[in-house]
């Protein structure tokens, strides 16, 4: 008997809110409206904290179950039949319980084994990838797989920003909160998009991180240490030489040419990396499917949000290749997708 | 120093001992023109505040777009200061 594929049945995502446009986040930072909007590239983003006065209106695992909700609740799919779960994740809410566990208690699901991914960028891929290769073992015949983010926790509206160093304060111009989930099926269901083949692999030996969160306890909590820390030069030079590099694997893992793509779906940084990159990649016949300028960088939802805009755009045959890099600890990430 | 009639007076040194005040990069008046390639300590995110220094200090509006295609310090200055 052949390995089973993993199939995406359905989709759900949420994202907190109204959109927060560049002239009210610009006018909360005290930095230059046009520097996010030309520098940058994105539009808005939306946050789980209210901007004005900082309070918190959706934990990571609200968002995380009202877009599983919505998954669960597409035609085709059954929350009955789901037998695991798995969340990427770079900002649980607590540490412990595991987030995933709070959004099963939300879902009202119980009896299930459950995984959390401690991730960034790459996070939503490695938990199609977890959740492929659980549906491929035979053992699991459905599945919920979950990404999202709520990077607002580090917004803090109250503090004096400007003293900020430039790479603290670029967290707060490119990030955004969200959350996105997947149903995956053995058989096709739903929208029988097949999961062809899923890339994420460590590539960061001997390098700097591109990308640090701190987290404090009570022993640590006074340090000043920055909580997040950006290499946006290291970033901006080596995101679109892994992309092109994981483009090319990835078609050659496949046997598939670069001509075959209908659609493409590039790592989502800012608007403006995001369209250097695309470039980069250059697949002009493919459709680029992005949502980074609307939606700010919500890390782990990113991969759901694109692959919600793809399913409007697919029809039977079509074949979609998404790439991802995470800069922390220099991961590559993607995903093939075919509609069958 | 809000008006733009003070625009003019932000001299080249005074934009040098801005950059490294504000931005911390350790510069030498001779450095200014030189491509951002040369300039190894040059990280395109000091820009945001640059841009935000420098509009406190001319009293005028920076056009970021003219900023981000600028290859040196020196045209980030001509910017500034120019028309």
């Amino acid at each position: 008997m052949s390995t089973p594929t993993a199939h995406i049945a359905s989709i759900g995502t949420a994202l907190p809110g109204d959109p927060v446009d560049n002239a009210s986040l610009a006018k909360v930072l005290g930095v230059n409206e046009e520097w996010i909007e030309v520098f940058i590239g994105t539009k808005t983003r939306h946050f789980a904290r209210d901007l004005g006065t900082g309070e918190v209106r959706w934990s990571l695992a609200d968002l995380c179950a009202q877009a599983a909700q919505k998954a669960l609740a597409a035609p085709g799919v059954d929350p009955a039949d789901i037998e695991f779960i798995v969340l990427g994740t770079a900002t649980p809410d607590t540490l412990m319980p595991a987030t995933v566990n709070q959004v099963a208690d939300q879902l009202g699901l119980d009896q299930v084994p459950t995984f959390q991914l401690q991730s960034g960028c790459a996070g939503a891929i490695q938990a199609l990838s977890v959740g492929q290769t659980m549906i491929a073992s035979g053992q699991y015949r459905t599945g919920l797989v979950i990404g999202g983010d709520v990077c607002s926790k580090h917004l803090d509206v109250q503090r004096d920003l400007s003293g900020a160093a430039p790479s603290d304060l670029v967290n707060f111009v490119l990030f955004g909160d969200g959350a996105g989930a997947a149903v995956l099926t053995a058989e096709p269901a739903g929208q029988r998009v097949a999961l062809r083949h899923v890339l994420n692999r460590f590539t960061g030996l001997g390098r700097k991180p591109g990308q640090v969160i701190e987290w404090f306890g009570l022993a640590d909590r006074h340090d000043d240490r920055q909580a997040l820390t950006e290499d946006y030069k290291a970033i901006e030079e080596r995101v679109p030489v892994m992309a092109v590099e994981i483009l090319w694997e990835l078609l050659g893992e496949l046997d598939w040419e670069a001509d075959d793509l209908d659609f493409l779906l590039p790592p989502q940084l800012s608007g403006r990396m995001t369209r250097r990159i695309t470039e980069e990649l250059d697949v002009p016949t493919a459709e680029e499917i992005s949502c980074v300028a609307d939606t700010g960088n919500n890390g782990n939802a990113l991969p759901f949000l694109q692959i919600e805009k793809l399913l409007d755009r697919m029809a039977d045959g079509h074949k979609a290749l998404a790439v991802a890099v995470e800069s922390s600890k220099w991961i590559k990430a993607g995903f093939a997708l075919e509609k069958i | 120093m809000t008006d733009s009639s003070t625009a003019a007076v932000l001299s080249l040194d005074d934009f040098v001992t801005l950059v490294r005040d504000e931005i911390g990069l350790d510069i030498e008046p001779d450095q200014v023109a030189v491509d951002f390639d040369e300039l190894p300590d040059w990280d395109s995110l000091y820009l945001l505040k640059l841009v935000t220094a420098l509009e406190l200090a001319t009293g005028r509006k920076i056009a970021v777009g003219k900023v981000l295609e600028a290859r040196s310090l020196k045209a980030i200055h001509d910017v500034a200061v120019g028309g």
